[in-house]
């Protein structure tokens, strides 16, 4: 239709320059054009019609379109637009080649659908206008004679990569246009920015033709599983399963979670609406230290068109070590007495406590030797950051002397513990805390006066943001957890904080006498985490509810665990994925520090990696050039299966620390998902290089306008306009309806 | 003869009516049973702390002691000890004390808001089944019980009939020596038979037949005391007389030692 008006297809027009070809000068069409307007006007308003004036101007208005639309059409309107030049010209013809192609959508598979395509008629259309050079797209790319050599057996497909590979390999080569015929499955996840500027930086316009379903009738699709990579022993994990249903909505499936055959958790779900993706929680115990493999499933519904689809697997790497948490304590409190109660059983957690019980006794609990803390609070960093965590209770501010105020903001910021403040009647304000350094790492605001600290009871509140938090679950379902939390005993007492400052979160509030205040804050501060937990009355809670009541201890367990279990050692060796899909590149990372949590900028760091099938290899980190402390390298894992790295540094042949890392290399599992056509990315993809999406069935006009590019060797053709159909059905809807207008209003 | 006898029951009436409303109009620490000092009130009596000396009340046995059945044996050396010793405590430690005491029964749940508890006379108590499976229950929470202030066979026996339906999967066990509560604050290793003022003036150290100190107790099943027995001594006694003359010193020293070592013992186990 659009070319029975315009004569020539859209894209000459949305790649086309408009010229005048007349060679009269343009400014005189302009002038004409006004005065034919102004003589036009002038006539109107000097024959006195019979008519209003806005009947004259509307005559006046479509006499002046005739009259300016043949002075448009004297000056003869073209197009000039850059056209590949025959058979000079290559054109890159991709085909998917992954096995997400395979999947049978209804009349075949999309490979074939693609096949069908290529060798009925526009290989052979190209050809007559381009050297067409034919190539399948997986892990790379590769040239191929005939579609007969796609076969769809490969387990990946890397869009971005082959195609960043084309244009690298074509770079001295006349290549007109890419075509790619795809689904639009990356097993990358997308193609990245870098990879589109590449390519258009050549101006190789990508056309794409989009194969499969764009929506599935009947399936249930997990789209990610989010769990902590790392977690202590014993630990409670939350997982965060995301997943989309078609055809399902309002039906029960359920979620599991395996271990080999041990279910670590099952929760049952409603699906939701059609297409919408929903995300449920699911909490589990991390369990004994060693890797974890964990699988994720939902249940199998009947009739699903991808059954492949339903499961994923994570892998959580459960660490043995037990983070040491120092508590000092400033006056005897029965909440001393009851958090160390309440933690005692947790295996992942060791508390060492100074109380200080007379003016000359400092009692210590939990120390490893005689030794530790035998001269009170920690004088150096070396000392104080042997910790991972550190909970101050009721101790004046003044109990610690400026050198002792920066450990502790260090301990947070440099050392990346956690740093627990206790409400107190010599805690926060009370203790002057707002009146030195440390009330920067403070995740609320402190009021600038004394008795802020009440002994009356006061009822804790989970805020919305709490709800999510695993610290302060008690029941696995978030909404029963609430409930939970409105039979909690009351606090013994409260302590009047300011706001949360920005970046803050506050999980738990309190309804005091008072008023409502912040009861347990949190924000990270620098490498490390800070909380405030306003009362030291949560003993209630173990004292008041029955002796088989464990809240009490979940919550300090949970609280401890969040404080500590993510403060790391001096040698930090991390990746950003230990679950490797269909690729072996491994990028490891390690931090490098001294006892002081200072930078070593130069450790000798290796690393030692063992693999399946007896891979084994010895890799030396390099220095990162911008970051003091950072060791890089990059190590391709060659087969799929588990690897342990184990990686180590020295200083002049001096151990500094040693750090292990777990991953694991998965192939073919990723094409399963996304399995509805991924038409966005296809549409991005040619919108940002110049080309166009097509649906296969419009594939016949691909080699006309693949025609009209700007890369390759290219030659200017100018169109003419001046007889396009549509300007003389303009000419005759204006005179026509002008003279019906001039009947309707009896002028004729 | 008829009206004479009617006036005097209904005098008889009246003063028992105004007796008993005097003595429900007392606060539970206005109990009048001041053994050797008037009682005064502090001025900071209301004040809210962390700890408070919290004193069970508690049934006596049926007894021919008429006097000490009427008043209850829970209220010996109450409330001077009480005070005596929680100043002690004040002065002595960082805890934040309060100058009066608390009476708690076992018979309101408020007992759990009071996580140490000491029972004098605990030879004469006779605490029904409803209370002893309270006070397990007190115990397992995380509470602790201090009971002093009994002596000889008989009295320990009292004692066990009533804690051996408390606890009767758990024994009572001499707490050895290198235990944390004889070190916690005061290193107590030599410990000696703290006399009550009864026998005190005739030179003995005992009552009865409780010739020995006895410094016993019940553990949890996590190696911690959460009641301590002092058999054969009264510290109370020596809290209460403090500040006499005639009561050796090294006696109330001491019995405030063990006083603090228990309490701190309770606040960080």
């Amino acid at each position: 239709m659009f070319e029975f008006f315009f004569k020539y297809p859209s894209t000459v027009y949305s790649k086309g320059k408009l010229v005048l070809l007349s060679g009269w000068p343009e400014w005189l069409l302009i002038l004409l054009t006004v005065a034919a307007i102004a003589a036009l006007s002038l006539v109107m308003w000097r024959s006195k019609p019979v008519w209003n004036n806005l009947r004259s101007a509307i005559l006046t208005a479509l006499q002046a379109a005739v009259v300016c639309l043949l002075l448009l059409m004297l000056w003869q309107p073209a197009l000039s637009v850059s056209a590949l030049k025959p058979q000079q010209n290559i054109v890159a013809v991709v085909v998917d080649n992954s096995s997400s192609m395979k999947r049978n959508d209804s009349d075949g598979t999309r490979l074939d659908a693609a096949r069908k395509i290529l060798d009925s008629a526009l290989l052979k259309d190209l050809e007559k206008r381009f050297q067409v050079r034919l190539y399948s797209i997986d892990q790379g790319l590769h040239r191929i004679a005939k579609t007969d050599a796609l076969t769809g057996n490969a387990t990946v497909s890397k869009l971005g990569d082959g195609l960043k590979q084309l244009t690298a390999e074509s770079s001295g080569l006349p290549v007109g246009a890419v075509l790619l015929l795809s689904d639009g499955a990356d097993s990358a996840g997308g193609i990245d920015r870098q990879t589109i500027t590449d390519i258009r930086s050549q101006r190789i316009p990508v056309h794409t033709i989009g194969f499969g379903k764009e929506q599935l009738t009947k399936d249930l699709e997990i789209r990610n599983v989010d769990v902590p990579i790392r977690a202590l022993s014993d630990a409670r994990l939350s997982a965060a399963v995301r997943f989309r249903n078609r055809g399902y909505a309002g039906q029960k499936s359920r979620i599991e979670i395996k271990d080999g055959a041990k279910t670590l958790a099952a929760k049952d779900v409603t699906l939701a609406k059609d297409g919408e993706e929903q995300t449920e929680s699911l909490m589990f115990s991390a369990g004994l230290a060693g890797a974890r493999r964990l699988a994720v499933s939902l249940k199998l519904m009947d009739g699903e068109e991808n059954q492949s689809n339903n499961s994923m697997s994570r892998f959580v790497v459960v660490e043995g070590r037990k983070p040491r948490i120092l508590y000092i304590e400033g006056e005897p409190r029965w909440e001393f007495k009851f958090i160390r109660r309440g933690v005692e059983d947790d295996r992942s957690i060791q508390l060492v406590s100074m109380l200080r019980v007379t003016q000359n006794k400092i009692l210590r609990q939990g120390a490893s030797s005689p030794k530790e803390l035998e001269n009170g609070f920690p004088l150096t960093p070396e000392e104080l950051f042997q910790y991972d965590g550190l909970i101050i209770g009721s101790v004046d501010s003044g109990y610690f002397s400026l050198t002792q105020q920066e450990m502790i903001k260090q301990f947070a910021d440099r050392r990346g513990g956690g740093v627990l403040f206790l409400g107190g009647r010599a805690s926060l304000s009370d203790g002057g805390y707002d009146k030195t350094g440390l009330i920067d790492m403070l995740p609320v605001a402190l009021p600038g006066a004394k008795g802020t600290f009440e002994r009356e009871l006061a009822i804790p509140i989970v805020t919305p943001s709490g709800k999510e938090s695993m610290i302060l679950r008690l029941v696995e379902d978030p909404d029963k957890n609430l409930e939970r939390w409105k039979t909690m005993p009351k606090l013994a007492d409260y302590q009047a904080v300011g706001r949360a400052k920005p970046g803050a979160v506050v999980l738990a509030e309190m309804s005091t006498p008072k008023g409502v205040f912040p009861l347990l804050a949190i924000q990270n501060y620098g490498r490390g985490r800070v909380g405030v937990f306003a009362t030291s009355g949560s003993w209630r809670w173990q004292m008041t509810q029955p002796k088989e009541d464990m809240t009490h201890e979940m919550f300090w367990q949970q609280l401890l665990r969040w404080l500590s279990s993510a403060t790391q050692g001096q040698v930090i060796a991390s990746t950003p994925n230990p679950l490797l899909s269909d690729d072996g590149k491994l990028p490891i990372r390690v931090e490098v520090r001294e006892k002081n949590y200072l930078a070593v900028a130069d450790a000798d760091v290796t690393a030692r990696i063992l693999g399946p099938q007896s891979v084994a290899a010895q890799i030396k980190l390099a220095p990162d050039p911008v970051t003091p402390g950072v060791y890089t390298a990059q190590w391709n894992a060659p087969v799929a299966g588990d690897y342990v790295a184990e990686i180590e540094a020295t200083r002049n042949g001096q151990k500094v620390g040693a750090d292990s890392l777990l991953f694991r290399r998965e192939d073919g599992v990723t094409e399963n998902f996304y399995s509805e056509q991924n038409k966005e990315l296809l549409e991005k993809l040619s919108e940002e290089t110049g080309g166009r999406y097509w649906k296969p069935d419009m594939a016949g006009k691909i080699p006309t306008e693949i025609t009209f590019s700007e890369a390759g060797i290219t030659t200017r053709e100018t169109y003419d306009l001046w007889n396009m159909p549509i300007f003389f059905l303009m000419l005759l809807a204006f005179r026509a309806t002008e003279w019906l207008l001039r009947r309707k209003w009896g002028a004729v | 003869m008829i009206r004479r006898r009617l006036a005097v029951s209904a005098l008889v009436i009246s003063f028992v009516a105004a007796a008993l409303a005097q003595r429900r109009s007392l606060s539970v620490n206005d109990y009048p049973f001041d053994d050797n000092a008037p009682l005064v009130t502090p001025p900071d009596a209301n004040e809210k702390t962390e700890w408070a000396f919290a004193r069970l009340q508690y049934p006596s046995l049926q007894s021919n002691n008429r006097a000490w059945m009427a008043r209850g044996h829970w209220t010996i050396d109450y409330p001077k000890a009480d005070r005596q010793f929680a100043s002690g405590v004040r002065r002595l430690t960082r805890l934040h004390v309060r100058s009066v005491e608390q009476v708690v029964n076992l018979e309101s749940d408020d007992i759990f808001n009071w996580p140490w508890i000491y029972a004098v006379e605990s030879g004469h108590w006779d605490l029904p089944d409803a209370q002893c499976a309270k006070l397990r229950e007190y115990l397992l929470r995380g509470g602790f019980l201090m009971t002093d202030d009994f002596h000889g066979t008989y009295e320990w026996d009292v004692m066990m009939a009533s804690m051996s339906r408390v606890f009767p999967d758990r024994p009572v066990v001499d707490i050895p020596n290198n235990d944390q509560i004889f070190h916690v604050l005061y290193d107590l290793d030599d410990r000696f038979q703290v006399p009550g003022t009864v026998n005190y003036p005739f030179n003995k150290t005992y009552e009865y037949d409780g010739y020995e100190a006895e410094w016993k107790g019940i553990y949890d099943n996590k190696g911690r005391l959460m009641v301590a027995i002092c058999h054969n001594m009264d510290l109370g006694d020596a809290w209460e007389h403090a500040d006499s003359p005639y009561y050796p010193e090294k006696f109330t020293g001491l019995a405030y030692r063990i006083g603090i070592n228990y309490i701190m013992y309770a606040m960080s186990h």
